[in-house]
């Protein structure tokens, strides 16, 4: 069931039996802005500490507890050019449980008061769900240089967006930007979030369709959320400037392993090419065990344990990423090009293809024993539509690859960015 | 309406057990075949074998002459993958289609070792690679610290995958001799997740090449040196972190270990779980962020508790748990009312876990080595009584069985 509660705000229920649990989930967007990256992640952990009628977050967890465990969930993260500040319930199926209580209802009412009924003092959060929350992410912040292929693939997306200072700050948000933050401000953000962002609700589980939208309707929700919302504007970022001059950056570190991540642009692939062409290129490069990178530069050479590629259909970027000694670095960068031009010159096998293309749908039809699936497939069928294919469409695109669009794709990667953390050499 | 899991069952004549768990309306079929054995196991009649050994049999039974398994699991449309652990090593698959050609490749993959001098030379530089990318992980560094506190001389604190010197000691003939003693259908169980039909997979596995081994199988009789006292070291990392370990010398196997596994859970969840007084005391005092977590392993011969995080005063961090993790505190909160609570959110915690097949297959092939019906944990988490927690908690919340690691900034 699909309802607009008002302009921009958008109610799916999605009544599917298979699962053990129901999920609610509520997504607020907005275009992300490198000002409010911080404060978006610092409301997600304080609005998650307590709330006006559970004031510390040992009380919100013991009414979890009480629900059989419900799973409260506030987060941020990046979706197309926006910033998704999305808040979750997860509870049993009352069916599976040994009394048998339904408590949709009481989940329903515990997520309203996450969202809508924050823990305040005047005009600001309560002073110790903020200052704890702002020094656990601080903490959190420091701690995530420890983490060497976190700080690669940061290191690797910052040069990517070098041209777009809105993608500068990670999700999680800068320490810089948090010591600036004060407690009144994210209150102001706060208001602002309830009243302006476009909202995605969705419901997956087993729940009687009807019933579920009449308690949404007659809820706290409804009432806070029935005043329309301005259009979000979808962008994509252009890499044009990088295509032309790649970035670079090499930094050391006492290491046992080094780590490497390139970055490839597609750009320049005929809109006439098949539209899995490029997923089903970057699966015979280096997106499962038996692909290109995985059996050249792991088994046969030994080099890494781990190297792998990635295809971002929204950015339509490649990314590979491995972990090895700095010495091998030179070597495995050879290799990683020798398999490119593998691909280029349309030396891999129809066997690879047919392998690529069963596991394109195996992923597609395994992802769907997932709630999270159909809560995603949701969101993108209300953003941007335009990127999902149906089954039929899916199987008709798989069923009509050609060997020269993948061909085509490596043909036209262009090398946008490669970041190094280099550690210690074993000699 | 939705059904209740059930399972098939059945021990084979060899001694392999194989359980079926369909599972309605999920496209995937799962399947894990998992032994008995792990990383800890290095302690045989005949000697020492080297650290990191059962994981590299792992790695290696991938190899057949002439061709690697993942590749026939990839031409039937399957993934493959396996994991090792301290006291288990499990092989598994998941697939669309073909569950029982695939079947066939699991029980080919666990039954015909194929090592070469060649291909375990080549196997080294890889596990060796795996083994540095986790020495530069400092929550991993510091579990094997506060492992060799609480088992000092113990193969637990060895890492998983060895050391770079122990690879070097492992060859074709240990890798054999290894692999014979241990991998023997009275020492694996095999689960299927999805929807397969029973007598079809029942047939598959009794035609295979899996025969019963009539010498009984090696028990070693572990004994543990005394708790080290606590220690520290310097890092390249940018914020302190700290583990404090309980070692529980339980007399506990099999079901009654499960079960006193879930009741040191239910314990520490009153203590320092997100719902207690101390978790937001220590939150509010700086002590914890995020990090913090307590994990309660209950395997063979070894039940522990290990309760760590990012913290900038490991010292005050420690303090606080000695004075905090006994007994006398716990009976003053483990009120009916939280002890419900406490029994409602691990029964919660199991249902989520049966949303996924893969979590249902690991689970139900490790429990049967303790002899728990996975499908009946349920009522084994019911049945727990407020005094039976209270009773281990007084048994085992003592001052002379924990310690302490402490990695520290090695600031210049």
């Amino acid at each position: 069931m699909r309802k607009t509660l008002a302009k921009n705000i958008f109610l799916n229920i999605n009544s599917i039996k298979k699962f053990r649990t129901i999920k609610i989930q509520v997504d607020f967007l907005r275009p992300l802005k490198k000002e409010e990256t911080t404060s978006r992640r610092l409301l997600a952990n304080v609005m998650s500490n307590s709330t006006a009628n559970y004031p510390s977050f040992r009380s919100i967890n013991d009414r979890e507890m009480e629900l059989y465990g419900s799973e409260i969930n506030v987060f941020t993260r990046n979706l197309l050019n926006f910033n998704d500040l999305a808040f979750s319930v997860e509870f049993a199926d009352p069916n599976f449980l040994i009394d048998g209580q339904t408590q949709i209802k009481d989940n329903l009412e515990l997520l309203n008061e996450i969202i809508f009924k924050p823990n305040l003092a005047g005009k600001e959060f309560d002073h110790i769900s903020f200052e704890t929350e702002k020094r656990n992410l601080i903490s959190n912040l420091i701690s995530i240089q420890d983490n060497q292929d976190l700080v690669s693939t940061l290191g690797l997306t910052k040069l990517i967006y070098q041209n777009n200072p809105d993608r500068q700050v990670p999700i999680f948000g800068s320490v810089d930007q948090l010591n600036n933050l004060t407690n009144e401000k994210l209150l102001e953000m706060y208001q602002d979030v309830i009243q302006n962002d476009t909202i995605v609700i969705n419901v997956v589980g087993n729940v009687d369709e009807e019933k579920f939208a009449e308690d949404i309707l007659t809820s706290g929700f409804y009432t806070q959320m029935n005043s329309e919302r301005p259009d979000l504007k979808i962008e994509f970022d252009k890499f044009n400037q990088l295509i032309a001059n790649p970035a670079e950056k090499i930094e050391h570190k006492h290491l046992n392993q080094s780590r490497i991540a390139l970055a490839f642009a597609t750009e320049g692939v005929s809109k006439k090419f098949n539209r899995l062409a490029p997923q089903i290129m970057n699966l015979i490069l280096g997106g499962d065990d038996q692909s290109q990178l995985f059996q050249q530069v792991r088994e046969k050479n030994s080099l890494a344990y781990s190297v792998s590629s990635t295809y971002q259909p929204l950015s339509h970027l490649v990314t590979i990423q491995a972990g090895l000694d700095s010495d091998s670095v030179q070597k495995a960068l050879e290799l990683i090009s020798q398999q490119i031009d593998f691909i280029k010159n349309g030396k891999f096998s129809d066997n690879q293809v047919q392998h690529a293309q069963k596991v394109m749908l195996t992923r597609r039809k395994i992802a769907t024993d997932s709630i999270q699936y159909y809560i995603m497939r949701s969101i993108w069928e209300t953003v941007y539509p335009k990127t999902l294919m149906s089954d039929e469409q899916f199987q008709a695109e798989l069923d009509n690859l050609d060997r020269e669009h993948i061909a085509s794709v490596a043909n036209n990667l262009h090398a946008i960015a490669q970041y190094q953390l280099i550690g210690d050499s074993n000699d | 309406m939705t059904e209740k899991l059930e399972k098939q069952t059945k021990k084979l004549n060899n001694g392999l057990q194989i359980n079926v768990v369909p599972m309605p309306g999920f496209n995937q079929v799962y399947g894990v075949a998992m032994a008995n054995f792990g990383s800890v196991d290095t302690q045989t009649n005949k000697g020492t074998l080297p650290a990191g050994i059962a994981h590299f049999i792992e790695h290696k039974l991938f190899a057949k002459p002439n061709y690697d398994v993942s590749e026939k699991f990839a031409q039937y449309g399957a993934n493959s993958n396996a994991y090792t652990s301290y006291t288990k090593t499990a092989y598994l698959f998941q697939t669309l289609d073909n569950p029982y050609d695939n079947l066939k490749i699991l029980l080919d993959l666990i039954q015909n070792p194929y090592f070469t001098d060649k291909n375990v030379a080549s196997e080294r530089g890889i596990i060796d690679q795996e083994i540095q990318m986790y020495l530069d992980m400092p929550e991993w560094v510091l579990e094997q610290r506060i492992l060799s506190k609480l088992y000092p001389n113990d193969p637990i604190a060895e890492d998983i995958a060895g050391s770079s010197d122990s690879l070097k000691q492992i060859n074709r003939q240990n890798l054999l001799s290894t692999y014979q003693q241990n991998y023997r259908p009275d020492n694996m169980n095999l689960v299927l997740v999805g929807d397969v039909d029973f007598e079809k997979v029942e047939n598959i596995v009794e035609k295979s090449n899996f025969h019963q081994v009539d010498t009984p199988l090696q028990k070693i009789n572990r004994q543990f040196d005394p708790i080290g006292r606590g220690g520290f070291e310097k890092m390249d990392i940018s914020q302190a972190r700290s583990a404090y370990g309980i070692r529980i010398d339980t007399e506990m196997s099999g079901y009654n270990l499960v079960k006193e596994q879930f009741q040191l859970n239910m314990i520490m969840e009153t203590l320092i779980g997100e719902s207690s007084k101390n978790y937001q005391e220590m939150s509010n005092l700086g002590l914890i962020d995020d990090s913090f977590s307590y994990n309660v392993v209950a395997e063979n011969n070894y039940c522990f508790i290990i309760i760590s995080g990012s913290n900038n005063n490991p010292q005050k961090f420690q303090e606080y748990l000695r004075n905090h993790l006994t007994y006398d505190s716990l009976k003053e909160v483990l009120t009916d009312a939280k002890f419900n609570r406490i029994k409602r959110d691990a029964i919660g915690s199991y249902l989520f876990a049966q949303n996924a097949p893969e979590a249902i297959a690991n689970q139900m092939a490790e429990l049967y080595f303790y002899d728990v019906d996975y499908l009946e944990l349920i009522n084994m988490i019911d049945s727990i009584k407020k005094e039976d927690v209270l009773m281990i908690a007084e048994k085992f919340l003592k001052d002379n069985n924990s310690t302490y690691y402490n990695l520290l900034p090695n600031r210049k």
